[in-house]
């Protein structure tokens, strides 16, 4: 039967190209003047042509000519010459005229665009060729009959689809395939389109079951679409489908089978979010698994992938399950079909990722496409290989790359950089031969996003891998020598300037940036200025001859570099004075030549290069919480840094410390991340407008709201704590949801008998919370400073008096009454009292802690994830991860994960805790937590480590 | 990233050799006109310049689709060599990220197997230009509303070929044509007459003639 078809279709093919070189030999002749019916249209000589429409008789003799205009008009929509809505309905209306007509090609173009034109018309016209297309659909011609019912989907609503639902059904079950395999994918439409089309839809699903045993293979795809669509919120419903197909192996089309493999791989995965696996013996799963390992025998290409695909992606799969998966993509490797070998690339790319180990078995493989004619591939081929290659193929890797990234372009290079930067972080003892591969590539002609990429990519190796910076920072010095990028020039000079001076020779430095001072624009000078100043105040042995240098600067044309100069000139030169540098004796043996630091106290060292305790836009943040604070204004002492309020980090900070992306991504943007602003609210303030409490002072930190009631209640209540230096303020804010009701006299009663911290010591009510309003009522606890603190736990309840209103007016009508209205328990714990405050150097700061009041302790707890185990440490204690320690490292799985965390406790002593967490065993069992926490007082350790639960 | 469990095409785009847009169809939520971006056809055409520049030069044989990502979607191709009178065109199809390589390339195969039937045997831009009734046909045959109906070349060509005929009556024109065609058993009756190859080729050879004549 196929074979036949071919040969049919042969045949008429080879007759057609007979007459179409018979068309082309007149061509020749007339070369010249021949135009294609589709070139250069107008919009208005088309519109002018479509009133044939009109012309009974034109219609009926020349059919031709209206399929003609009607593809003109089709024309003119694909290439952006759209009708107006009214030039639209006009046609339309010409175009209904050609149901007259009877040739079967016109009826076929005319179906064709009223769909392309429905949406442009009003809906209202679109309607009347509804009866039109029913009697097409009710025909007994199949052509008409399916196409018909594409269109028809596209204009009825729910109501004209309960009167055509019986011809639908039919259709479904119709013996031709076309027909079946249209009236499937239209009720697919109709499904996604409203709820109350997909209930009509939903009643079609034994007809459905009946077309997915159809021999037809399109109309086996159709049907197992929909049927999955029908069943996708019964998940027992799916299970049975599942199964259903992949034991009965009655499906024969490769699309269907590709189908239900995707519909087993959700499958799977929803049953191991639900903690059952294959290994448990869920029979499901072990089913799942089997069948989708019997899919990567399947003839067809399509399917085997696919199973391969699902299996990689299987959540929690073990490796052994793995490797049939990837023997299979191994041989899609070497495909002559480049879409097979792009698929096969990207799936190992994405497994690679996680387990290196499993891929490196395809390496040879993957080596040969580094040669690839598909640069994608290509591209995926070497970052692969640059995860799954062994340290000792790493030369021959960067030479065959080296040939390669010369001849791509720069988004395949950025990439290429990205896995370098990864690869020297796994291995950090080829960092030589790494970073100077990829300096190599700054001399390399490219675009300013690959040098940029280049460049960021050696700076977090400078700071994840220290031994690097020596020859990272003179690779660095040579390319400002000839960089043409500005930002380029001026990150590089700051960089220098900080970590120049700390190395073993930092004069060999200066010739580099002074360069910059003779040659470079403006921007770059200043850049270049501040950078000698920093070398300056390092190295008192360099001064005098930085000095010389420093000077000629402050005859410079552009202001900011002058004044730069003339500052550093000025600090450097009194600090000179007071402490003038001795050379030590030329015969000095080595060891006894004093290390070539500024002496304690000299000012140029303390203002040059010491950084502010808070960046910018925190102090700016502390100056404003100071100022909005009751009475700090009026007091005669003068601020410091000591006296300014402690601002926690705000919530994207907190975010971006949590996020995954935060390490390597973060780096590689940070040049261009514009700083969002956006004005912080100090949540405190509404405190502070209340009189009575303005004795309290400036409150230490507020946490986020707390629900204490489910959010569609009548009375909507949520808590937020202020804390204060003796004090808690709890702020309630009420929501009165009840239309008929004034709120007067509320307040929240705290049961404070059980708490040996917390006393409540005053309430202020609020009055009047009308419909739909929220307004804030307070209870302030006074907390016992010398009872240690643990978690405490407040049962609530809300008290007021109800005043009855009439809802349309608002005023008061009838009786008024007390009412109480019992809310969740509220806790205050541990972590309430800490800020989340980061440090700018953990590893400093750790150390300058010492471990004279450090507490040590060993949890077990019962995590089933390593990413939920930290994030519920981190809430634990309320503190801010610090370096990049909130989230897992992309390729550490299995390792454990060290937690850096900071915080300000409310009595203002630094708290630090570094944390390790680890997987117990391999099933899942739990987690070990070692946690280590240091301050300036032991108490205040003891609470932070008695924090977890 | 899991594959889409309902899978849709975003676009299939007929594009000229040197990227300008022939016929296409932009499905779903893909490149439409939204109130923030009312002008959907310059981001789609912007859209094809950078698919352009991506597989310019490049000649994916017509069973085996080449792959790019553009715009983070999966752009398979078939066809673009440079033989023949204005160079050969390109069968676009665009899906989403996660959607199966291999099955957007058996899709893309599919539609240019049925394309090149449709011209007979050819793939040239100015034959493509001349019938794009038929591509517009075809493509509505291939998919309905990023919804794929039918992949295999032949049947895609029978089903556009056989429409595109008045009628199918005559018992020597199933023997020659579709004989054996599931579709060819309800024809419109009583129709004009005639044989359904010749009659269709004849008429595409009179239509170019007389065009090309006046």
């Amino acid at each position: 039967m196929q074979g036949q078809q071919d040969q049919d279709a042969m045949g008429m093919g080879s007759m057609i190209r007979e007459v179409q070189e018979l068309a082309e030999k007149f061509k020749v002749e007339e070369d010249e003047n021949y135009v294609s019916p589709y070139a250069q249209l107008e919009k208005a000589t088309v519109l002018q042509e479509a009133r044939i429409f009109h012309d009974p008789t034109a219609v009926r003799e020349n059919p031709r000519k209206c399929c003609t205009v009607i593809a003109q008009l089709l024309h003119l929509q694909n290439t952006g010459q759209y009708m107006s809505s009214t030039e639209a309905t006009e046609v339309f209306f010409g175009v209904t005229k050609l149901f007259m007509s009877d040739d079967a090609s016109l009826r076929r173009m005319v179906y064709l665009f009223i769909k392309d034109v429905a949406e442009t018309c009003n809906p209202d016209d679109v309607i009347i060729v509804t009866s039109c297309l029913t009697k097409d659909m009710t025909c007994d011609v199949d052509l008409y009959r399916g196409n018909a019912l594409r269109v028809l989907v596209r204009i009825v609503d729910v109501a004209m689809l309960g009167a055509i639902e019986r011809y639908v059904k039919q259709a479904i079950v119709d013996s031709s395939g076309q027909v079946s395999s249209s009236a499937l994918v239209s009720a697919s439409h109709l499904f996604a389109s409203s709820p109350e089309c997909a209930a009509v839809v939903r009643r079609w699903i034994s007809e459905v079951q009946e077309a997915s045993s159809s021999p037809n293979e399109m109309v086996q795809f159709h049907a197992m679409q929909l049927l999955y669509q029908i069943k996708s919120h019964d998940k027992l419903g799916i299970s049975k489908l599942v199964s259903q197909f992949s034991t009965r192996n009655t499906l024969r089309s490769p699309l269907a089978l590709v189908l239900l493999v995707r519909y087993t791989a959700k499958l799977l995965n929803d049953e191991y979010a639900d903690g059952r696996n294959m290994n448990d013996g869920s029979p499901v799963s072990k089913q799942g698994y089997q069948f989708l390992e019997a899919s990567l025998r399947h003839k067809s290409e399509l399917v085997v992938y696919e199973a391969a695909r699902a299996i990689c992606n299987l959540d929690g799969i073990e490796p052994q399950d793995l490797s049939p998966a990837i023997s299979v993509l191994q041989l899609f490797l070497s495909s002559p079909k480049p879409a097979t070998r792009y698929a096969a690339m990207r799936t190992l790319a994405t497994v690679a990722n996680t387990q290196p180990r499993v891929v490196s078995k395809c390496n040879e493989d993957l080596e040969a496409l580094i040669g690839d004619s598909n640069r994608s591939i290509a591209t995926l081929a070497i970052t692969t290989l640059l995860k799954t290659g062994s340290e000792n193929s790493i030369d021959r890797l960067l030479k065959q790359i080296s040939a390669f990234l010369t001849e791509i372009a720069d988004e395949f290079k950025i990439t290429v950089v990205r896995s370098l930067q990864k690869l020297c972080l796994t291995y950090p003892a080829k960092h030589r031969v790494l970073v100077g591969f990829m300096s190599n590539f700054l001399r390399e002609e490219g675009g300013f996003d690959f040098k940029k990429s280049i460049v960021s990519s050696i700076i977090s190796l400078i700071r994840q891998v220290p031994e690097t910076t020596e020859s990272s920072l003179l690779h660095l010095c040579e390319f400002i020598e000839d960089c043409e990028f500005t930002r380029l020039s001026t990150e590089i000079l700051h960089l220098l300037g900080e970590l120049g001076p700390k190395t073993a020779a930092p004069a060999r430095y200066i010739r580099f940036i002074y360069n910059r001072v003779i040659l470079e624009n403006a921007a770059v000078r200043a850049a270049a200025v501040s950078a000698l100043s920093k070398f300056a105040a390092q190295c008192p042995s360099l001064r005098a001859s930085i000095m010389v240098l420093l000077k000629r600067s402050l005859i410079d044309e552009d202001d900011e570099t002058r004044d730069r100069a003339a500052i550093s000139v000025s600090i450097l030169e009194d600090a000179m004075e007071a402490y003038p540098y001795v050379p030590p004796p030329e015969d000095a043996e080595a060891e006894d030549i004093p290390p070539d630091v500024p002496a304690q106290g000299d000012t140029a060292a303390y203002i040059l290069l010491e950084s502010m305790p808070m960046t910018f836009e925190k102090l700016e943040r502390s100056m404003a919480a100071y100022m909005k604070t009751p009475m700090s204004m009026d007091t005669p002492d003068p601020i410091s840094f000591g006296s300014l309020p402690i601002v926690e980090d705000t919530a994207e900070e907190i975010a971006a410390a949590m996020s995954t992306e935060s390490g390597l991504d973060a780096e590689i943007n940070g040049l261009e991340a514009a700083p969002k602003k956006k004005e912080v609210v100090d949540p405190a303030a509404v405190v502070y407008a209340i009189p009575e409490l303005a004795s309290l002072g400036r409150a230490f930190r507020s946490s986020l709201p707390v629900m204490l009631t489910e959010s569609e209640t009548e009375y909507v209540v949520q808590c937020t704590k202020h804390i204060f230096q003796n004090h808690v303020v709890l702020q309630f804010s009420v929501q009165n949801t009840i239309e008929d009701q004034r709120l007067d006299n509320v307040t929240v009663l705290i049961d404070d008998s059980e708490s040996e911290i917390f006393s409540a010591s005053g309430e202020i009510a609020t009055e009047g919370i009308k419909y739909g309003e929220s307004k804030n009522c307070f209870t302030v606890l006074e907390r016992n400073a010398d009872a240690p603190l643990t978690s405490s736990t407040f049962t609530c309840e809300l008290r007021f008096t109800v005043v009855q209103v009439d809802p349309a007016t608002g005023e008061a009508e009838g009786d008024t009454f007390e009412e109480e209205y019992p809310l969740e328990d509220l806790q205050i714990t541990t972590s309430d009292f800490m800020a989340k405050v980061t440090v700018p150097d953990f590893r400093k700061a750790w150390e300058t802690a010492g471990n004279a009041n450090e507490v040590l302790e060993k949890f077990a707890l019962q995590f089933k994830k390593m990413e939920d185990a930290i994030t519920s440490v981190v809430d634990f204690l309320g503190m801010q991860p610090c370096d990049g320690t909130g989230s897992i490292k992309p390729n550490a799985a299995g390792k454990p994960h060290m937690l850096h965390l900071s915080g300000v406790f409310v009595s203002g002593q630094q708290v630090l805790a570094r944390a390790q967490i680890a997987m117990q065993g391999d099933n899942g069992a739990g987690v070990i937590l070692k946690i280590a926490v240091r301050s300036d007082d032991e108490t205040v350790s003891r609470m932070v480590a008695d924090c977890i639960q | 990233m899991l594959p889409p469990l309902l899978p849709k095409i975003d676009a299939i785009l007929v594009l000229g050799s040197d990227g300008d847009r022939l016929a296409g169809k932009y499905y779903g939520d893909f490149l439409k006109a939204t109130d923030d971006h009312p002008n959907a056809e310059e981001s789609r055409t912007n859209f094809e310049k950078e698919v352009q520049q991506k597989i310019g030069g490049v000649i994916a044989r017509p069973d085996a689709a080449e792959v790019v990502m553009v715009q983070g979607k999966t752009v398979v191709f078939c066809g673009g060599s440079s033989q023949g009178a204005g160079g050969d065109i390109r069968v676009v199809h665009v899906g989403p990220s996660n959607e199966s390589e291999l099955v957007l390339a058996h899709l893309c195969e599919g539609m240019y197997d049925a394309l090149s039937q449709l011209m007979g045997g050819t793939t040239e831009r100015t034959m493509v230009l001349d019938n794009l009734e038929l591509v517009f046909l075809l493509i509505d045959e291939h998919c309905d509303g990023g919804i794929i109906l039918e992949t295999d070349g032949s049947k895609l060509a029978g089903a556009v070929l056989l429409r595109d005929d008045d009628g199918m009556h005559d018992p020597r024109a199933q023997a020659m044509g579709g004989g054996g065609h599931p579709q060819t058993q309800g024809m419109p009756a009583g129709v004009s007459t005639g044989d359904m190859t010749l009659g269709q080729a004849f008429r595409q050879a009179r239509d170019q003639f007389f065009s090309g004549g006046m």
